[in-house]
């Protein structure tokens, strides 16, 4: 444990760090599984399933992921599933995801006009291959900057990870902070990996917003 | 506005499922109750030892930079993999969530620089001590705390749910600001920030402290001198038998007295035969 | 693993409980307020010909949403007394939650202004409006009415980040929480229980916005 910070702890910051991204690829990939039936069953006739998951989205978007991750967390343990921290915290930031996601696609595909579901169902296409051919596909062009959006929002999110104990960016920053007593630095640095993982999705988020508001202002 | 997923559902739904999530404990209740009893041969079988271990509380148990897990409770742990012939897991947990990390199951035995103290007692199952620690109040030399009574007039720094957090909480009179963190690491840098004035401590703070701002720190309250057990859940019968008689045999052949020399650099003092309040073995 | 599920400590504790919950809402309530003062500064600074004035705004917008939460605070607190600012718990809170929130207040700002028809304007001089009649009901009321549902949706989003306010050992609902849990070592009831208490809460700001919208926005109908 040097006194400094040197190449050693810049190291353990990007141990860090690929935790960070890989809790955040799970729950992304995971929520865009999870959020995809969310959005479906939010947009189906079925008024039970409707009901269900706009409670679901209700209680995701209502508490804090902080609280989300404690009660997934301990929760999991209580039902006498032994999983490993990550997956643990890795299921609780997917269920997160879920919701989120769901409610972003379940805007895109209501924001579709009614004739597509109309014109599709006169050319006698069933629920999946309309879905998959017509509908999910203009929908996601809809939803993409909301969704590149929300996916800063959970490589952000990560970082409670660290109140679990678990060691991901921001927690590698306390502990190495705390061993070199250089906060100012060390924040500085951690904060400054995390804008740079970060920035350019948004920046890539905005600009494909403002291209479709072009498109659409024309 | 794109990466702000607004929240918006409506105000109804809300309502109704927080009455229908007020239903979900009943059926949590059922389902925990139906989950096995852990036992040695379920551990066997798992063909790994999963250890409860603090992350950033050098000498005890802390990372190093590469990442990998040290220290004295590490030592210990390793020790224990070795004489049941399992690989050790260990599972980084801050002070806050070490209890409740062992008690949902996450981890099958805690080596967590845990003080042993009743109420923890009733939470979980103690071994018999491993280690002692004298948990103090340190600041810095130009405080003036002469008694527990002093600790009114500053604000007090502690690990929350720490053994520091029960002795401050304890000896400190009504009305102290006390100040409680996740974990050593964020108590530490609040000493060190000025954002408390005097931190509730274990013997190795103050080294820590003063290697950060040199000559600085001193000891000013002695509260306890504690002992640390290693912990596994109520009622593990078989589990707590098998660490006891494990402790017994480090004790009895040196290694224990060799792992402390390594990280506290001086030999281990009397352990106490029994302890008020605290059964090291399911009775 | 036998393990029954116990809620007397969260009863016996409910008293300290909803104390915590109207600290959160306290906390909450002041970081909107900071919030808000910081959108319409920045908005008006963004929309300044001067650099020098449109610059920081934009790297302040984007270095605060490009980074956690958790660290902003991190970085206030313990490493702003480094160069001799020390703050208090709350305060550090207030002024964390204010910044954050007050970089997608700038954010959500400028698109309600941006989204005003200049044709409007003139539209209600030429109708014989006094300037300040044409202020209040053709820009105000209108972009307001646009922003609303998104600026309540992230003060709504802001009042559940005040949890992770709880990391810098401030007085609110987590932190109490995490205080029971510590005596009693029953850490699923404790943040079942407040998971359910952040939900009350979001319902009842919910209530509140939704009722101050129909009060004030309503379209006149006579």
């Amino acid at each position: 444990m040097g006194n400094s910070f040197g190449f050693g702890e810049f190291t353990f910051l990007m141990h860090g760090l690929s935790w960070t991204v890989l809790l955040a690829a799970i729950a992304f990939v995971g929520g865009g599984i999870g959020g995809l039936g969310v959005a479906l069953a939010r947009t189906s006739t079925s008024l039970v399933a409707r009901r269900i998951t706009a409670g679901y989205i209700a209680v995701f978007q209502g508490t804090p992921l902080l609280m989300q991750l404690f009660v997934v967390y301990y929760g999991l343990g209580l039902l006498g599933l032994n999983l490993p921290a990550w997956l643990a915290v890795a299921i609780g930031f997917t269920l997160h995801a879920s919701a989120f996601l769901g409610e972003i696609w379940r805007g895109a595909i209501e924001a579709l006009p009614k004739g597509q579901t109309e014109a599709a169902k006169a050319l006698g296409m069933h629920y999946l291959p309309r879905m998959r051919d017509v509908i999910l596909p203009q929908a996601f062009r809809i939803a993409l900057p909301a969704t590149v959006g929300f996916l800063v929002q959970l490589i952000k999110g990560t970082s409670l990870a660290a109140i679990v104990g678990f060691i991901e960016l921001a927690r590698a920053g306390q502990i190495v902070s705390n061993q070199t007593f250089a906060p100012l630095l060390v924040f500085g640095v951690v904060g400054l990996v995390y804008f740079a993982l970060c920035w350019p999705l948004s920046l890539y988020g905005s600009r494909i917003e403002n291209r479709m508001a072009r498109a659409t202002a024309r | 506005m794109t990466d702000t997923p607004v929240f918006r559902p409506s105000r109804r739904s809300l309502l109704a499922t927080g009455l229908a999530v007020l239903a979900a404990p009943a059926v949590l209740t059922m389902s925990s109750r139906m989950a096995a009893a852990q036992s040695l041969a379920d551990i066997k079988s798992k063909g790994k030892l999963v250890v409860g271990i603090q992350g950033d509380n050098p000498p005890w148990g802390f990372l190093n930079s590469q990442g990998v897990q040290e220290g004295y409770d590490a030592d210990i742990a390793k020790l224990l993999g070795k004489e049941l012939g399992l690989p050790v897991e260990f599972v980084p947990t801050a002070v806050a969530n070490r209890i409740p990390a062992l008690v949902t199951g996450r981890v099958d035995v805690l080596f967590a620089t845990m003080g042993m103290y009743p109420d923890r007692a009733k939470a979980i199952q103690f071994s018999k001590p491993y280690a002692a620690n004298d948990i103090v109040l340190v600041a810095p030399k130009s405080t003036v705390i002469k008694t527990n009574a002093d600790m009114k007039n500053f604000i007090i720094g502690v690990a929350r749910s720490s053994a520091q957090d029960t002795a401050v909480t304890k000896a400190a009179p009504e009305g102290t600001t006390i100040r409680r963190f996740d974990d050593d690491a964020a108590t530490i840098q609040a000493m060190l920030s000025g954002q408390v004035q005097a931190v509730g401590a274990n013997q190795f703070y103050p080294l820590r402290l003063n290697k950060a701002q040199p000559d600085t720190y001193e000891r000013k309250l002695d509260f306890v001198r504690q002992y640390n057990g290693a912990g596994t859940r109520l009622g593990q019968k078989e589990w707590n038998a098998t660490i006891n008689a494990f402790i017994d045999k480090i004790k009895a052949n040196g290694e224990l007295a060799k792992v402390y020399q390594t990280w506290m650099g001086f030999a281990p003092p009397e352990f106490p035969e029994t302890l008020e309040g605290i059964p090291f073995t399911v009775g | 693993m036998d393990y029954t599920l116990d809620f007397s400590v969260v009863a016996d504790a409910l008293p300290e409980l909803l104390q915590g919950c109207l600290a959160t809402i306290g906390l909450a309530l002041a970081g909107m307020t900071l919030a808000l003062v910081i959108g319409i500064g920045g908005v008006v600074m963004r929309g300044s010909n001067r650099r020098w004035l449109r610059l920081p705004v934009i790297v302040f917008v984007e270095v605060i949403r490009n980074t956690p939460f958790l660290v902003q605070i991190f970085f206030l607190f313990f490493a702003l007394p480094n160069i001799g600012l020390t703050l208090n718990p709350t305060v550090t809170a207030i002024i964390a939650l204010g910044l954050n929130g007050g970089a997608y207040a700038i954010e959500i700002i400028r698109g309600g202004v941006q989204s005003i028809d200049k044709g409007q304007i003139e539209a209600g001089l030429a109708l014989g409006l006094h300037k300040s009649q044409v202020f209040r009901m053709i820009v105000l009321k209108p972009a307001l009415r646009a922003i609303y549902p998104s600026l309540t949706g992230q003060f709504i989003m802001l009042t559940l980040t005040s949890s992770i306010c709880s990391a810098i050992a401030a007085y609110e609902l987590t932190s109490v929480a995490q205080r029971i849990e510590s005596d009693s070592f029953r850490s699923f009831e404790v943040y079942f229980t407040i998971t359910l208490m952040y939900l009350g809460i979001s319902w009842l700001m919910m209530t509140g916005f939704s009722v101050f919208s129909r009060r004030y926005f309503h379209y006149p109908t006579r």
